[in-house]
């Protein structure tokens, strides 16, 4: 039985070596002048301002956590697929009972909105009107004006 | 149950029989790697063409050669380690997404004869299957290897120091992960027809009858269409391939996670990506179109058309991978995890407990006419449901936004 595994295991060797052979053939053939702004983060060209960010958002904790159960709860479903014909009725009822139970979890993590992903401009205006009082001269600040001589056409005094 | 294991190693197990087997995993290696090689160029070439390019033409005929022009060029670049990241895992991650896409294939079943052996060959003497390995767990290990891939892709960003890679990875395991369950579920569905977990047993239970005695009895028909579907838009996210490869959207992310790579540290991550795609379409090729499985036209070389089948059932599928490249733009992420999550996964479930009825009603002697009313009825109580659930969820999400911003 075990050595139906023997040639994966084979391949497990094979693969790594490969990889391991290569990186160091690369490490011999390749040169190496490593220069600080090689060894820099890399943001296009720009020197980073600020370290990596420890944290990200929330959501993706959230839906690494619910992955977990929920595949536990798939891979519950392959024994029972493998073996659904022997089982009979009574495999059927537990299985819609099991079924049941997974997506009424799932329907409360939807409900609770555990996965809201939608983008917030769609939310914050749900009606799709925007009030009439913010337009581009109550919403934009127009600093260092106080000194200026008015300008011919388009700026502030001339409309 | 029948567990189908390789004739091989049911003997008893001597030098003859590994070193077959060893030939066997070095065969498959160098198929594996020639066939990346050509996978590459497939997709430039094929990509170039629909954009009305040329393509890659210089290194020789037709370009062939171009993937082994670039692989020698990068093995000959520097290879640089970021200092601030953590260089270990930095080191460790390249070998996280190589050698699992390398066991995938070893459980994909490449030929044989499937009319009359059972799809065994004769290599010196001893019968053996056209594939590396036909474990007991079967495709399980695909779903294994493709959930330590995700460590590949997680801890290389994680480990580069970077911002960038860092949400890049941090993308793609939320999207590797929840396009994973739909991909499970759907693979349920084959195993609800089969009975097994075996590839072989899967081709084997395909290549077995048909309707009229033409339309094959291929899982893609017997099971519906709709975990196809599923397996193929799963399959295709589970790949970062468009139009789910926001982990490279380049606008947004520079290279993704693999932007502090470089040298053959990169070309293993791009090798890695290649062979997932082949390696995918072959998965899909076993599971839904009954794999090398085929008439068997000339008797005498039967164990070719075996490989013949399975080559043009593949293509099929590479094709329509690149294809998908050249044609669809790409997700938008809420997008991406609401059709995951809310339509493929209930969907999937849904489909599963419905084909698992009509088995047992069939057993059984149930009317089928009363499995598919009462799959209906439950299918809208469950789609009523899930739609009030994203009702309540986004109501509640606007009340907030309102509250917060007037």
């Amino acid at each position: 039985m075990l050595g139906q595994y023997l040639p994966l295991l084979a391949l497990l060797a094979i693969a790594t070596l490969f990889s391991a052979v290569s990186l160091v053939m690369s490490g011999l053939l390749a040169p190496s002048k490593p220069t600080p702004p090689k060894l820099d983060a890399y943001e296009c060209g720009i020197v980073p301002s600020r370290d990596t960010p420890a944290r990200f958002p929330v959501r993706f904790f959230l839906v690494a956590m619910i992955f977990i159960v929920f595949d536990i709860e798939i891979i519950f479903f392959y024994p029972w697929a493998v073996a659904h014909r022997g089982l009979g009725l009574f495999g059927l009822g537990s299985i819609l009972i099991f079924s049941f139970a997974v997506f009424e979890s799932f329907v409360y993590l939807i409900g609770n909105g555990a996965l809201q992903w939608g983008p917030l401009k769609q939310v914050a205006h749900p009606d799709g009107s925007v009030s009439s009082k913010r337009t581009t001269t109550t919403t934009v600040r127009r600093v260092g004006l106080e000194d200026r001589i008015p300008g011919p056409v388009g700026t502030e005094e001339a409309a | 149950m029948i567990l189908a294991l390789d004739p091989l190693y049911l003997t008893n197990i001597g030098l003859a029989v590994v070193l077959i087997a060893l030939l066997k995993v070095v065969l498959a290696f160098a198929i594996v790697l020639v066939a990346v090689l050509f996978m590459v160029w497939f997709e430039r070439k094929v990509i170039a063409d629909m954009q009305h390019r040329i393509g890659p033409n210089i290194a020789g005929p037709w370009g062939l050669f171009q993937t082994l022009a670039d692989g020698l060029k990068l093995l000959m670049k520097e290879d640089l380690v970021p200092e601030h990241s953590n260089r270990f895992v930095f080191k460790l991650a390249p070998f996280l997404a190589i050698v699992p896409a390398f066991l995938t294939f070893a459980i994909i079943p490449i030929g044989g004869n499937f009319e009359s052996k059972g799809g065994s060959v004769r290599i010196f003497g001893y019968d053996t299957y056209l594939q590396v390995a036909d474990p007991p767990i079967g495709i399980l290990l695909f779903l294994a290897m493709s959930s330590i891939a995700v460590y590949g892709v997680m801890l290389a960003g994680w480990s580069s120091g970077s911002k960038f890679p860092l949400l890049g990875s941090v993308r793609a395991s939320a999207q590797m992960v929840s396009y994973e369950a739909a991909l499970g579920l759907s693979v349920l569905a084959v195993i609800l027809q089969t009975g097994s977990l075996s590839t072989h047993e899967m081709v084997a239970d395909q290549a077995a009858g048909g309707f009229l005695g033409f339309i094959p009895n291929w899982n893609i028909i017997v099971t519906g269409f709709v975990p196809f579907l599923i397996f193929l838009i799963a399959g295709t996210a589970e790949l970062n391939r468009p139009p789910f490869d926001l982990v490279e959207a380049e606008q947004e992310l520079v290279g993704g996670f693999h932007t502090e790579y470089s040298s053959f540290r990169f070309a293993i991550f791009f090798l890695a990506e290649y062979l997932n795609t082949i390696n995918m379409s072959a998965i899909i090729v076993t599971l839904f179109l009954g794999g090398p499985s085929g008439p068997v036209l000339i008797e005498g070389i039967d164990w070719a058309w075996g490989i013949l089948w399975f080559l043009v059932k593949l293509f099929v599928f590479l094709f329509a991978f690149v294809w998908f490249r050249a044609t669809l733009p790409r997700f938008r992420y809420d997008q991406l995890m609401d059709l995951g999550w809310k339509l493929l996964i209930p969907l999937s479930l849904g489909w599963f407990l419905f084909l698992a009825a009509l088995n047992i009603g069939n057993d059984r002697g149930w009317n089928p006419g009363v499995v598919v009313g009462v799959t209906i009825v439950g299918g809208f109580a469950g789609g009523a449901l899930l739609m009030a659930a994203i009702r309540t969820a986004r109501t509640e999400r606007i009340s907030q936004e309102v509250d917060a911003h007037g």
